[in-house]
């Protein structure tokens, strides 16, 4: 888990490795995802806000790290949001990723599956999406400005757009 | 070559030296596949086995079903992947400057065959009945993050663990290191048949 102190967060844009969570008060939360996908969770009110980045859609009960399954990726970064805060945070979600990368295989892409999952995880914790990109076939680099909710995202070859 | 055991570690030499004949012959020119790693990783280092930077690398990936699957990945710095388009092509290294078609099938391609040929002395090496019966996916062609990269080809083995096993090796042409090389991601199947090849338990 990534916690970086206020005066670090400031200087720095905070790193969420793969299957991490990182919370921040201040300054850039950033990741790279391919079939990942980023959900950021952002109090603004509090000026607050998490990132994870997560792998795969559920956990079947092999709950470590958190933020690697979708389904206990979202309670957890509730969890620590509250305990920075001090009280519930009030969040709105915003997720990046979920891409299929190579084209291997039949069924549902690992990708899909966990946009799905999270989306399914953000309704049961009554937390609204306001904003994705999600799917395609291209690597996102995501990065979170905790002071104003923005999510930039950024591909090879596709341009940056801004969540 | 870290945990993992001196049959498993001769198993995948063999391999690099059969696709070394196999580069060599599809390039018609001195060339040689060097085992670099051979080890297991925790996910967030084997994430940046191919570069931690947001320089875009290039490369083809083929998803091997079988009796020894997993993702087989051929990657290469922008412009080092050009060269060894170039080198398949019969150009001048340096006459492609942008990806095309050409290029791409041309990276693709070398991934086929140079995959192929690492995979199948492993194969038979580790009791395979049949080595023709791996399945290769067609390569895709990627061009993205590094890190992007890895996590697509990782995704089939994190479900189990938070460590992965990864192969890597790197091409030498002309008698130069390249920076182009294959990324091997076994399976979780083909964990099982490595740790009982090693005699060890998993190779972790």
């Amino acid at each position: 888990m990534t916690r970086p102190t206020d005066r670090a967060a400031a200087v720095h844009a905070d790193a969420v490795a793969i299957g991490r969570i990182g919370v921040a008060t201040q300054g850039m939360l950033r990741t790279f995802v391919g079939s990942c996908v980023a959900v950021a969770l952002l109090d603004r009110r509090r000026g607050l806000a998490a990132l994870a980045h997560v792998m795969l859609p559920a956990s079947h009960g092999a709950a470590t790290p958190p933020g690697k399954f979708a389904d206990t990726a979202v309670p957890e970064m509730l969890r620590l949001l509250a305990e920075r805060a001090g009280e519930a945070p009030a969040c709105t979600a915003k997720l990046v990723g979920g891409a299929r990368m190579f084209a291997f295989g039949t069924g549902t892409p690992i990708g899909e599956q966990n946009v799905a999952a999270l989306e399914h995880a953000l309704a049961v914790a009554r937390i609204p999406v306001i904003a994705r990109d999600c799917g395609g076939d291209c690597g996102r680099r995501v990065s979170v400005d905790v002071a104003t909710g923005a999510v930039t995202v950024e591909t090879v070859g596709h341009g940056t757009r801004t969540l | 070559m870290s945990g993992v055991s001196h049959e498993i570690e001769t198993l995948f030499r063999a391999g690099a030296a059969q696709a070394s004949r196999a580069l060599a012959a599809w390039l018609d020119r001195p060339a040689s596949l060097v085992v670099e790693r051979l080890e297991s990783l925790p996910l967030a280092d084997a994430v940046a086995v191919l570069g931690r930077g947001d320089e875009p690398i290039c490369g083809a990936g083929m998803q091997v079903a079988g009796g020894l699957g997993g993702v087989i990945l051929l990657t290469a710095p922008d412009a080092v992947g050009l060269i060894l388009a170039d080198l398949v092509l019969g150009r001048s290294p340096g006459t492609s400057r942008a990806w095309h078609d050409l290029e791409r099938s041309a990276v693709m391609e070398t991934a086929n065959i140079v995959g192929c040929r690492y995979l199948n002395p492993l194969a038979t090496g580790l009791g395979v009945e049949d080595a023709g019966a791996l399945i290769p996916s067609p390569p895709c062609f990627v061009r993205d993050f590094p890190a992007t990269v890895m996590q697509a080809a990782l995704s089939m083995q994190t479900a189990e663990s938070d460590s992965v096993l990864l192969a890597t090796t790197e091409f030498s042409i002309d008698g130069v290191p390249t920076r182009c090389g294959l990324v091997f991601v076994p399976d979780a199947a083909a964990l099982g048949r490595l740790a009982a090849a090693g005699g060890r338990g998993r190779p972790a």
